[in-house]
């Protein structure tokens, strides 16, 4: 203070202000800030303070200073030292004069005269950047796509399809000439195990072999449509695809939680896969398929695709917990949704620029949290995936069943309305009783125990008066959101589920019983509740973020059973454990204080759900109450009521105002207990009326409940009667509902845009300026998406879409080329920038990208382009030129042997052991595993799975299926485009003692053993043609059949019938190198 | 190539060149060690992983204050983002007491006793911080340099620069017992180096190794392989890359010979009763006797040219990770410490007098430390996650013996000298090896990766 008044009297005046400035701070400036953020030295974190426009601008954390706000200024938190994570000068702290001064110079409003002088710098920081952005820009990658058309070689003959004539170009131009083509055994096996994964059936062998003698051409045409149509072809593309946006059915870190519907996702691409649906398509689906406004119904699946495709972002690894408590958390997932996302579908490396402007590629800093405002916008959480409508025709009877019930029910009701003598039986001996005030007997207990009726009833009268005025004024500080004498909710408040969608009822609904004697469960207070029809049905209601709900707190009166739950989510939170299973039957007031926004969270918002709904359910290990570990949480049922919705200021809920006495109070007093006792009769008996003629009244449900559970209400159905028919096909028809379909997804109903903090240098503890949704400034001026009002993925999912996108469909047609022939036109397909390879063949790249479009982004089509083209017919013969100039084979001179996959490998074994179970899709199947562990969930499957393909096993980050591992199952966390092949000696020992490999040699002999073959020869040429789809030549059969000798067993007369040689014999076969290579 | 491709990156070159095929890199293995950066001071590694974080303040790490100042409350000042804390927690005193130990008067608790007969072997470090106080996190942390993983594991990263001395032996060993540490196998695995550094887990019950154990009687196992030498060798004739089918069909030799080679190296039955009862395998405790086993099986590997063993401690109590006791501290610190302590001084005093210390450092480290404060001070309390300032120790291998660095406050709460993190203890570490840490890279996602990222020194205050 004494420093403010020094410095007015000294400097008043702008005049005074300048200089000030300059005879006090600029010196200390240079001194002590200059070394670090001065153009003429460095300009660390982007912040320069040799001008006024460097601090007004600021550096990654925002501007530097506020004028006339020291408090706000981010120059004087940090020369203050206040804040561990920012910390100037970072080794020693000013002296507190200096610092007393800057921070009196910012109150007074930070004069700054200077201007930064040409001389000084040339660029200030941001130009520096957009300098070099645009340099940037002109990369192969980031141009149009040219108009190539396919050129003119000189040996046209060879060439079958566009694309052979690009390859034979350039194999022209280098002077190499392509291989001949491959046997047409080795052709088939290929295409086999290109298409599906699987090697070719002896009967296709045949088949094909015949065919292509004939007619090679037609003979390729049949087998690739033939192939190209077996549902095995789109577990294979899956598969491939899967590895893009690292499929994985567990959480992986501690807990290794279950990924809510990975598997449908799984299934979906499968199905996607098969049907040819166009990547367009896939992509919209994937980015924004909740956003869509056409919905894509399986016909018969009959699973509602678009909302699968958000499961894409779910994927990877998930930490258990809450950035609330431990800052990093969001941030961290956020961070592995922004790498999967660009490497996918843009092959650009994004996730980079977390810490800093990206050190080569046109990715800012900014670029990264505008995504991620993207990414946050959206509510991460379960849908359901069943076809709308799926359940509609059951519902609907439901719903006429559960009135013809009420029908029934009110006209036995009517006619035995209980008298007060059986209601005193009823209530027992009460005498010592002390009920609550709200209890329904408290007046009969009361009554009953004064001793002058009259008295008694007018305290009683008046107590109830005085309480419920109370009450009623207390309510004054509620504001009600929803009391459900409508069925509506909220603004802002998203239902989820059929459970909710069917879910309203009006006040005292009866609850049918699904089992037992009784009719009627109980009867519903007004408002919603999934379980009002079946318990099966999945419902959920999601608030808005806490700060957008007027009001400190909210209130929801709620019930729920069966794992129902409330979870608070806070930025989406990916797998909170902040959630409670609901076990109170009786609806009650739950109140949720707004929780204070910090580490970089910017909403928190609650969820009320079944568990089907619920994302994080099963939960892990330890918060499962109820629930056995061994349990992955599959069809449950579950339910929640939600009956009221308030928000207020100060803690606290609203009270029953004790409507149900209201009738019983009305009139004079009872002048005697007889009198008292017509009037309690009274009021039951007109309760029970009001609701046998559907004109109940608040209040009544309390009384009507109570008789019921008294038994004092007739609630059997007698046999034969209307009733009992009635109840029974309300339970059959219900039983015959399936349990709902859900999977990790989007929601953005309802759900506003927001911002998300720049995190300077990557630190989560030091967040920055708030960013807002955008695309990366690479693609500006071509998408929408900051004009969006909400996260603006269907804006940019549609602009990646554009004919004339340089990298969408360059991108996936070179992961299709890889998948074919093993290496991407570009090396790298996840990185098509400067870090990545060039493309080989760039005009090849264009065309097939351009005709990919052009052919409504079909897989199939282009896959079929590749296939069927000569180059892709060659053989692996490599001459010695072509092997010294072009060693890696990027010209395509032959084509490459090319080692399975983990998938196909066990796949194979399945298949040629005849062990293979061809079903597709379903819940992953456990791998085995020579230990269990309990709390990470990490039980022991079948040893060959059941006979299912690979495709469909548990993939666990914590402990994936170590067979496939042992070839090379990439790491599940992280986008794969190109697998590692490795080749170590415990690839040797899996194969020679795995017991599964073991299992499946015994497997295959006993089966061969029941084969009608007439000699070991015969045999052996089955073993031949099923193993390596091909004849066996004459020395192999001579080898084979004495090794069979060898492997003979010395009792054993009849060798055909030797299970033991034959099964050596099937073990040699798997571990022979043809076994696991295809050429 | 340029001419300053080195022996490192001319092995890269041939791991990652576009035929995608290891073989080239295999044979680069099979040639045994490989040549380090500098003089070697040390030549193998034991890593004791103290899985779930042993307390400081209860082991290495003594704090007076903690008991005169027990049951207060820490205050809004001892709070702190690296540890599970609060300002209404209250200071804990340890259970244990700590004496000086051995000529160098180094201070050790009486949770360990034998470790204690060691302590002029022990370089105590007690100025660790980490970055969260999460076990999952921690633990990627300490054995990939990073909080997310998606990194090559510790053990990998030597196999990788050192390769192994013995052909027919794995450069990195993990001596386990079916245990899946939070992190997951990530904690053991060779991410984007090649497949064969990561590590081979040997297991203390059952047969050591997966699919070690022939299946076949040797005689049949033998004609197997004739018989597939001649098929492949056709096959191979025929295919493209001859070589990966050479490569693959070269593993199967090796394949042959590790089948005796490792069950032979694990087999501890002939090792003298003196040595057994040394290491402890005469308790009646079973998880003490798997520790014991696996600790004297570490040695046998070291021996055989095994560049990185890494023993986990066995589960107990069904507990989430072995030393993380947020309650009942006393009890189960006490129960670990009793599988543990008496091993892993038999196994610096083994290799010491087997002249193998020297080149051998024994790394003790745990991914956290414990809280010095709790809720509540009761007779069953424990200590929460705490990486703000934790201990751990190298012995052998130039470290030197009876020394501490580094300092934690009165209280133990966090680092007020010398602070280190793990970068840092990796960075010295290969350092000894005859490795820097800035040299050791492999070109993954674009860049150069390395164990320590962009960070680490090494601390030459902790060395000879």
């Amino acid at each position: 203070m004494r420093l403010s008044i020094v410095i007015l009297l000294l400097f008043n005046g702008v005049a005074r202000a300048d200089e000030f400035f300059i005879q006090k701070i600029e010196p200390l400036l240079k001194l002590r800030c200059y070394e670090c953020h001065s153009h003429e030295q460095k300009i660390k974190g982007g912040l320069a303070l040799d001008s006024r426009s460097g601090w007004v601008k600021g550096g990654e954390s925002g501007p530097a200073i506020v004028p006339g706000k020291p408090q706000a200024s981010l120059l004087i938190k940090a020369i203050s030292h206040a804040d561990k994570d920012l910390k100037m000068p970072p080794k020693q702290m000013l002296p507190a004069a200096e610092i007393a001064l800057l921070t009196e110079w910012v109150k007074l409003g930070a004069t700054d005269p200077r201007v930064l002088t040409p001389k000084t710098t040339e660029l200030d920081v941001d130009d520096a950047w957009e300098v070099e952005f645009r340099k940037r820009l002109s990369w192969w990658s980031l141009k149009p796509m040219r108009r190539a058309e396919p050129p003119v070689v000189k040996d046209a003959t060879w060439a079958r399809e566009p694309v052979d004539r690009f390859i034979r170009s350039t194999l022209e131009t280098a002077k190499l000439t392509p291989a001949p083509p491959a046997d047409a055994e080795v052709l088939l096996r290929r295409l086999s195990f290109v298409l599906t994964g699987l090697p070719p059936s002896p009967k296709l062998v045949d088949a094909f072999l015949k065919d292509y003698s004939a007619t090679p051409q037609a003979a390729m045409e049949k087998a690739v449509d033939r192939l190209l149509l077996s549902p095995h072809f789109g577990e294979r593309f899956a598969r491939h695809w899967m590895d893009v946006v690292r499929y994985t059915d567990t959480y992986g870190y501690e807990w290794d939680n279950p990924a809510k519907g990975s598997h449908e996702y799984r299934d979906y691409l499968i199905r996607a896969f098969n049907d040819d649906i166009g990547f367009d398509q896939l992509l919209r689906e994937q980015i924004a398929g909740d956003l869509l406004p056409k919905q894509r119904i399986h016909a018969t699946a009959r699973t509602h695709e678009n909302l699968i495709g958000p499961m894409f972002y779910h994927l990877g690894e998930h930490r258990h917990g809450s950035s609330l408590m431990f800052n990093g958390i969001h941030q961290e997932m956020v961070n592995n949704k922004i790498d999967a996302f660009s490497k996918a579908f843009l092959a650009t490396t994004v996730a980079c620029a977390r810490c800093h402007d990206h050190k080569l590629e046109a990715v800012s800093q900014q670029d990264y949290y505008a995504l991620a405002a993207v990414f946050t916008t959206p509510r991460w959480t379960s849908r359901v995936i069943d076809a709308p409508g799926k359940n509609d025709a059951a519902i609907a009877r439901l719903k006429e069943l559960r009135e013809e019930i009420r029908f029934q029910l009110a006209a036995k009701w009517r006619e035995s309305v209980p008298t007060p003598a059986a209601l005193k039986t009823a209530m027992g001996d009460v005498s010592s009783a002390k009920p609550a005030i709200n209890e329904i007997i408290y007046p009969l207990v009361r009554v009953g125990q004064a001793k002058d009726v009259r008295v008694g009833w007018a305290e009683l009268q008046a107590e109830w008066q005085k309480t419920r005025d109370q009450r009623i004024k207390t309510k004054a500080a509620f504001k009600t959101l929803a009391d459900f004498r409508e069925a509506a909710f909220p603004p802002g408040w998203v239902p989820e589920g059929d459970g909710m969608k069917h879910g309203f009822v009006e006040e005292a609904t009866p609850l049918i019983a699904l089992e037992g004697p009784g009719v009627v469960t109980r009867l519903l207070p007004q408002g919603y509740h999934t379980h009002a029809l079946s318990s099966k049905l999945p419902g959920a209601l999601r608030m808005p973020a806490q700060h957008l709900v007027p009001g400190k707190h909210v209130s929801v009166k709620m019930a729920g059973g069966e794992f129902g739950a409330f979870l608070v989510m806070d930025d989406h939170a990916f797998q909170n454990e902040t959630f409670t299973f609901v076990t109170n039957t009786e609806p009650q007031w739950k109140s949720f204080a707004d929780a204070e926004l910090k580490n970089g969270v910017q909403q928190v918002a609650v969820e009320f759900t079944t568990s089907a709904l619920n994302p994080n359910f099963p939960p892990r290990v330890g918060l499962n109450r109820g629930l056995k570990n061994s349990d992955f949480g599959y069809d449950k049922r579950s339910w929640i009521s939600i009956t009221g919705i308030v928000s207020h200021e100060t803690a606290g809920a609203p009270q029953d105002e004790l409507d149900v006495f209201t009738p019983l109070y009305a009139g004079e007093a009872p002048t005697s207990i007889d009198q008292a006792w017509t009037r309690v009769g009274k009021w039951y008996s007109e309760a029970v009326i009001r609701w046998c003629d559907g004109r109940t009244q608040p209040g009544d449900l309390a009384l009507l409940d109570w008789l019921l559970a008294k038994k004092l209400l007739p609630n059997e159905a007698a046999p034969e009667s209307k009733l009992a028919r009635l109840l029974e096909e309300y339970r059959e028809v219900e039983g015959r509902i399936a349990f709902p379909r859900t999977a990790n997804s989007m929601d953005e109903r309802d759900t506003p845009r927001m911002n998300y903090p720049l995190n300077v240098r990557g630190n989560v503890d030091v967040p920055g300026t708030a960013i807002k949704p955008d695309f990366l400034q690479m693609f500006a001026g071509r998408n929408d998406v900051s004009r969006s009002l909400g996260s603006g993925r269907l804006e940019l999912v549609e602009s990646l879409l554009q004919s004339d996108h340089p990298l969408t469909a360059r991108v996936y047609v070179n992961r299709v080329w890889q998948w074919v022939f093993g290496t991407g036109l570009v090396a790298t397909p996840d990185d098509f920038g400067r870090l990545g390879d060039k493309p080989s063949h760039p005009e090849l790249l264009d065309y097939l990208a351009r005709e990919f479009i052009r052919e409504s982004w079909s897989t199939k089509k282009l896959i079929r382009r590749l296939v069927l083209s000569q180059t892709f017919r060659q053989s692996g013969m490599v001459t010695a030129t072509a092997r010294e100039r072009d060693p890696a084979d990027r010209l395509l001179h032959h084509y490459p042997t090319r080692r399975l996959e983990a998938e196909a490998i066990r796949d194979s074994l399945l298949t040629v052991a005849g062990r293979l179970d061809p079903k597709l899709y379903g819940r992953p199947i456990l791998p085995p595993r020579t230990a269990i562990d309990e709390l990470k969930r990490l039980y022991s499957g079948p040893l060959d799975g059941d006979g299912r393909r690979s495709i469909y096993l548990q993939m666990s980050i914590m402990e994936p299926p170590k067979f496939l591992v042992g070839f090379n199952l990439p790491d599940l966390k992280l986008p794969t485009g190109r697998r590692d092949v490795t080749n170590v000696p415990s690839q040797a020992l899996i194969m020679l003692n795995d017991p599964f490999v073991n299992a499946m040699a015994k497997h295959w002999a006993v089966r061969l053993l029941k084969e009608p073959h007439a000699n070991a020869d015969d045999r052996i040429r089955a073993m031949f043609l099923s193993a390596f789809g091909r004849e066996p030549g004459e020395s192999e059969r001579r080898r084979w059949l004495n090794a069979l000798d060898d492997f003979a067993t010395a009792d054993v007369v009849d060798r055909m019938k030797d299970e033991n040689a034959w099964q050596r014999l099937a073990h040699a076969f798997f571990n022979t190198k043809e076994f696991i290579y295809y050429r | 190539m340029t001419p300053f491709m080195n022996q490192l990156s001319r092995r890269r070159f041939l791991q990652t060149s576009s035929t995608g095929f290891g073989w080239l890199a295999w044979q680069a293995l099979a040639q045994g060690a490989l040549t380090p950066h500098r003089p070697a001071k040390a030549r193998n590694i034991v890593f004791c992983f103290m899985d779930g974080g042993p307390s400081h303040v209860d082991t290495f790490d003594p704090k007076p204050m903690l008991k005169k100042h027990e049951g207060q409350a820490i205050g809004e000042s001892a709070v702190s983002k690296r540890s599970q804390s609060a300002a209404n927690r209250v200071w804990a005193g340890s259970p244990w007491e700590f004496r000086q130990r051995g000529q160098s008067g180094l201070w050790v608790s009486d949770l360990f006793p034998h470790i204690a007969n060691v302590a002029d072997r022990l370089c105590v470090v007690r100025s660790m911080v980490g970055e969260l106080p999460l076990h999952g996190q921690q633990n990627l942390l300490l054995h990939t340099g990073k909080i997310i993983g998606q990194a090559p594991s510790f053990g990998a990263w030597v196999s990788y620069g050192l390769g192994t001395e013995n052909r027919n032996l794995p450069g990195y060993v993990v001596l386990n017992n079916d245990w899946v540490p939070n992190g997951g196998l990530e904690n053991f695995g060779s991410s984007f180096l090649p497949a064969s550094h990561q590590a081979t887990m040997v297991r203390a019950k059952g047969a050591p190794v997966d699919n070690i154990t022939p299946t076949d009687s040797v005689s049949i196992q033998k004609r197997k392989l004739s018989l597939l030498a001649e098929q492949d060798v056709e096959f191979a004739s025929r295919a493209s890359d001859s070589q990966a089918i050479e490569g693959a069909i070269a593993n199967y030799e090796t394949a042959f010979r590790m089948q005796t080679s490792v069950p032979d190296v694990a087999d501890i039955n002939r090792e003298p009763e003196r040595i057994r009862r040394l290491y402890g395998l005469d308790s009646t405790d079973e998880h003490q006797r798997l520790y014991a086993s696996q600790a004297l099986r570490a040695r046998r590997l070291i021996e055989a040219g095994v560049r990185f063993v890494e023993i986990t401690c066995p589960s107990f109590d069904g507990n989430n990770s072995p030393w993380d006791q947020h309650g009942l501290l006393k009890q189960n610190h006490e129960k670990n410490a009793r599988i543990t302590d008496q091993a892993v001084a038999a196994l610096i005093v083994d290799l010491e007098q087997r002249g193998l210390l020297e080149e051998t450092i024994v790394l003790w480290a745990g991914e956290m430390g414990r809280t010095p404060h709790c809720p509540k001070v009761t007779a069953t309390s424990g200590r929460d996650h705490h990486v703000n300032g934790y201990s751990l120790f190298m012995a052998g291998g130039g470290f030197k013996g009876g020394t501490t660095f580094g300092e934690t406050d009165e209280f133990g709460n966090s680092v007020v000298r010398d602070p280190l993190n793990i970068h840092d203890i990796h960075a010295t570490l290969l350092h000894q090896l005859g490795l820097n840490h800035e040299r050791l890279t492999f070109r993954h996602g674009g860049r150069d990766q390395r164990l320590t990222d962009v960070h680490g020194k090494v601390v030459n205050e902790l060395l000879h």
